[in-house]
């Protein structure tokens, strides 16, 4: 009997996928669990910190935002906005026909898949090459990430090896250290040869408008290396008040993310190069995108946009080690998938109104991410939403107007315990769906319903006793 | 000082299924000196319709418990899960709606029952012996709580028990209520990974502090053949007492 | 541009608007992020070194040493960071040859690069690189081996220190160890798109 459209896409995934993605979750959790354990005696009160530090900045986005902007341009860098993708893919286009430019290298950036600028560019007839090893592959196979961290996690390296094969990057070769240096040969033409580099931001410091990005490869420093102009696509929830804020963020967003103290490289970009550096960007740009980020700070589920995409949430999740981010049908997956992907459709909420249903509300998600979003409270808003907007589970959950007209009424409540031992009277095909959902996985406990009351009222009552000393 | 009353919200599965569950919670509190009430009005505490998204249905079941529980007395309820459905979901189902303060007032006095023996009662040995191996579900609901404290306290005071180490002991069992209906096959991979580290460990029986976790997870297990013994905490408190040195518990012991 | 400018502002002070608890900026001393082990002083290069050599960075504090162990590792090809190659040449030992010129034509032809750091983290085991002391952005990042020549004196405690004194350079660069990727099955490879050997030569004459 099919669920939901995540269960049966879960369902659907070859058993060594599936493992693949829950086994390789787990090693990032307990790598987080080790090193914050190892190197704080309360990570939960830095979390909370980090929290109310990001919800202060969201409570202020104006002022901070202003700060940043006065900031940057007065280091050099040219500031845009889009309201949404389609302008800040235009931003981009139009910068590069300002230089001319034809080639571009991109590092990993969450806010440029959104709104889906590689392909955007493609069909303005610019080469854009992604240079995360992941994201590298993920373009060659025409695929979608499916972890905001670890784009191929459902990849293994027999899969990888023959994407590189037949993309003429060398005869078959599944060793890792192979695949790793044929990527470094090859994008390091790439880098040498285009003329503009595309990043995204993992904050933005407000006093100083520093951009800081986050990375191990040392691919988005080769992209500010190599080329002569540097664009960033920034969403606007990333800014933080001051640099010295960054140290609580920077602390955590590694050890959430893999266990590391700090991710290899973190960059602090104010600006294009210093006068006398002969590598680097002359000309800085920044878009910062809104894309229906200020709506939802508009609305009851704020609190999301604290996000550092650290994909701590994903790790422990256990719907999406058995889901993998692809059910997701998104950007975004996991649990930060499952209320940002509904909110950021705008009028086509209703199409992802099924991505907060996915969730046993288990609440690890709040107890890993780094800046203690409730989560299953937003779940929750959204799965109201979804119902305010007429939306109807494709699953077998039943309808809970009934049961609330039962439980509302106590003499129907116990006429009902009463009854409900003639349920295995009657036949499997006419009982209610969600119980026969049920069966199939489950041996039924007998019906006992009135029992308790029964006993509570003929029982003697106990002596008053007196109470201990 | 007369014994303190305390109201019983036996929940809505207990009503159904496992009503040795609230018996037992009864025969605990009352060892302990409470005079338990159970007002015969009550239903559900509305979960399950808020965990669906339908919050008008949420309010009505929500809002027969705030009248059935109204009062001044503690409300003690043998399930983390509808423990905090009262202290915490029934705030956010309120929250700008007239009987706000009303939902905060209930969710001040209610309590999980391990934790209410614990923290509020001052309770944390238990007499008795009972020669058990328990592998212990520390239910979801839990989370951010002193619910798992105020149980394996309890559990490893009782001479005799053990309460032995599971794989993965923070993961969800999977069931999330109609979760498990609407996600079934998800549901049952998390369910069974749960079956299968706890089977790992050997244990003589499944305790949690909450009905619905054992329900799924003993319902899988039996299911696929393997059957698990469950048994909810109320229950292992009172086999302990019925075990012999049935001592009622001294305050701050 | 502008229009967009405004309407994004106006949207984003109309949303909150309506926000009745606005959150005030929590108050938190300057430590407050600093892991444990980096609580007492103790010796900053010692401490720099350990967490260097934790990411699998290496240190050395005698050009002699490193180029023993550069010679070990066949890299007898280098740019060099033309302030340092009368010291470091010489120092260096034989068989060594610096080039002061980084040139992209011959990027792959460069076994190793050594450019002046600013500073370094003891807590983390980083460098800190930044334009004003960085000859040449790719001498440092595109060879295989990439020293980074910071003096005693400018190792500072933790991160918070380093943040402090991020100043007015338009690129900083905290640099903890060789690149890696684990996207492959997780499986940790060293030696991405920057230097697989990531070495930090401690020594005086990088005093900045």
């Amino acid at each position: 009997m099919s669920g939901e459209p995540v269960d049966a896409f879960a369902a659907a995934q070859a058993e060594g996928r599936r493992n693949a993605v829950r086994l390789g979750a787990k090693a990032e959790y307990d790598k987080r669990l080790k090193t914050l354990g190892r190197d704080y005696a309360d990570p939960d009160s830095l979390r909370r910190l980090a929290g109310d530090i990001k919800q202060h900045t969201l409570d202020h986005l104006d002022v901070y935002l202003e700060r940043a902007v006065a900031q940057l341009e007065s280091h050099g860098a040219k500031v845009h906005f889009a309201a949404d993708g389609e302008a800040a893919c235009q931003a981009v286009l139009e910068i590069l026909a300002a230089r001319g430019a034809k080639r571009v290298v991109k590092t990993k950036s969450m806010a440029t898949e959104e709104v889906e600028l590689g392909a955007f560019l493609e069909r303005h007839g610019v080469e854009s090459v992604e240079t995360d090893l992941g994201e590298f592959v993920v373009q060659l196979d025409k695929d979608r990430p499916s972890h905001i961290v670890k784009p191929i996690m459902h990849r293994d390296r027999r899969e990888v090896a023959r994407t590189f094969e037949g993309h003429g990057l060398g005869a078959y070769d599944d060793t890792p250290e192979v695949i790793t240096r044929r990527a470094r040969q090859h994008l390091r033409r790439k880098y040498l040869e285009a003329d503009v580099g595309i990043s995204g931001a993992n904050f933005v410091s407000a006093e100083s408008g520093r951009l800081v990005l986050v990375t191990n490869e040392g691919n988005s420093r080769f992209c500010l290396a190599a080329t002569r102009c540097h664009i960033a696509v920034v969403g606007i929830e990333k800014l933080v008040p001051r640099d010295r804020d960054l140290a609580v963020f920077l602390n955590l967003l590694a050890r959430s993310a893999t266990g590391q103290t700090l991710s290899v490289y973190t960059e602090f970009i104010a600006g294009p190069r210093a006068a006398g550096q002969p590598d680097g960007p002359e000309e800085m740009h920044v878009i910062f995108l809104d894309n229906g980020r200020s709506e939802i700070l508009a609305g009851d589920c704020r609190e999301i946009l604290r996000c550092i995409r650290c994909g701590a949430c994903l790790n422990v999740c256990p719907v999406y080690r058995q889901a993998s981010g692809h059910a997701y049908r998104g950007v975004y997956s996991g649990p930060v998938g499952a209320v940002l992907t509904p909110l950021l459709a705008g009028e086509h909420f209703a199409d992802y109104a099924d991505l907060p249903r996915a969730s046993s509300l288990c609440g690890a998600c709040n107890e890993v991410c780094p800046v203690d979003i409730p989560l299953p409270d937003l779940l929750l808003r959204l799965r109201d939403r979804g119902k305010r907007a007429g939306v109807r589970p494709a699953g077998a959950a039943p309808s809970m107007a009934s049961f609330a007209r039962l439980a509302s009424r106590p003499a129907s409540w116990r006429r009902a315990l009463a009854a409900g031992k003639l349920l295995r009277l009657v036949p499997s095909f006419l009982r209610p769906r969600a119980l026969r959902v049920w069966e199939q996985n489950h041996a039924l406990p007998s019906w006992r319903g009135g029992a308790f009351r029964a006993w509570m009222k003929t029982r003697a009552r106990p002596e008053t006793k007196t109470a201990p000393p | 000082m007369t014994a303190p009353r305390v109201q019983l919200m036996a929940t809505c599965l207990c009503d159904a299924f496992f009503d040795d569950v609230a018996r037992a919670t009864v025969e605990v509190l009352e060892h302990l000196g409470c005079e338990v009430v159970f007002p015969e009005d009550q239903t559900c505490c509305g979960q399950p319709a808020f965990n669906s998204g339908d919050w008008p249905a949420a309010r009505a079941v929500a809002r027969h418990a705030l009248r059935v529980f109204d009062g001044a007395l503690p409300v003690v309820v043998p399930s983390g899960s509808c423990a905090r459905m009262v202290s915490h979901g029934a705030l956010l189902l309120f929250e700008g709606e007239g009987d706000a303060a009303q939902a905060g007032a209930l969710a001040g006095r209610t309590w999980e029952l391990g934790d209410f023996v614990v923290r509020h009662l001052g309770v944390s040995r238990w007499p008795g012996k009972l020669p058990l191996k328990v592998a212990f579900h520390r239910s979801c609901h839990s989370r951010g709580t002193a619910y798992a404290d105020g149980a394996l306290t309890l559990l490893r005071s009782i001479d005799g028990l053990e309460v032995l180490e599971i794989g993965e002991p923070d993961q969800c069992c999977g069931f999330g209520g109609t979760f498990s209906v609407g996600f079934p096959q998800i549901s049952r991979a998390i369910g069974t990974l749960k079956v299968e580290h706890v089977l790992a460990a050997a244990p003589d029986v499944l305790v949690s502090a909450d009905s619905s976790c054992l329900m799924h997870v003993g319902g899988l297990a039996e299911k696929t053949g393997r059957p698990l013994r469950t048994r909810h905490l109320a229950q292992v408190l009172r086999d302990a007492l019925q075990s012999g040195g049935a001592e009622r518990p001294e305050a701050g012991a | 541009m502008s229009d967009a400018r405004r309407l994004i502002f106006d949207r984003v002070k109309a949303a909150l608007a309506g926000v009745a608890d606005k959150r005030p900026l929590p108050d938190y001393p300057p430590d407050a992020a600093r892991t444990r082990g980096a609580q007492s002083p103790g010796d900053p290069i010692g401490r720099f070194t350990e967490r260097l050599e934790a990411v699998r960075g290496r240190a050395f504090t005698e050009p002699g040493a490193l180029g023993a162990w550069l010679r070990q590792q066949g890299a007898t090809r280098g740019y060099c960071d033309p302030a340092l190659a009368d010291w470091l040449g010489p120092a260096l030992g034989p068989g060594i040859a610096l080039a002061t010129v980084f040139e992209r034509a011959r990027v792959d032809d460069f076994q190793f690069g050594v450019t002046r750091a600013r500073g370094a983290i003891a807590e983390t085991g980083s460098l800190i690189l930044d334009d004003a002391t960085t000859a040449s952005r790719l001498g440092a990042l595109a060879p295989w081996i990439h020293v980074a020549l910071v003096a005693p004196g400018d190792v500072l405690p933790d991160v918070a220190a380093a943040l402090a004194a991020l100043g007015d350079d338009p690129n900083v660069i905290f640099c903890t160890g060789p690149s890696k990727t684990a996207d492959v099955e997780g499986i940790l490879i060293e030696g991405v798109h920057g230097p697989g050997e990531q070495v930090a030569l401690i020594h005086p004459f990088g005093r900045t």
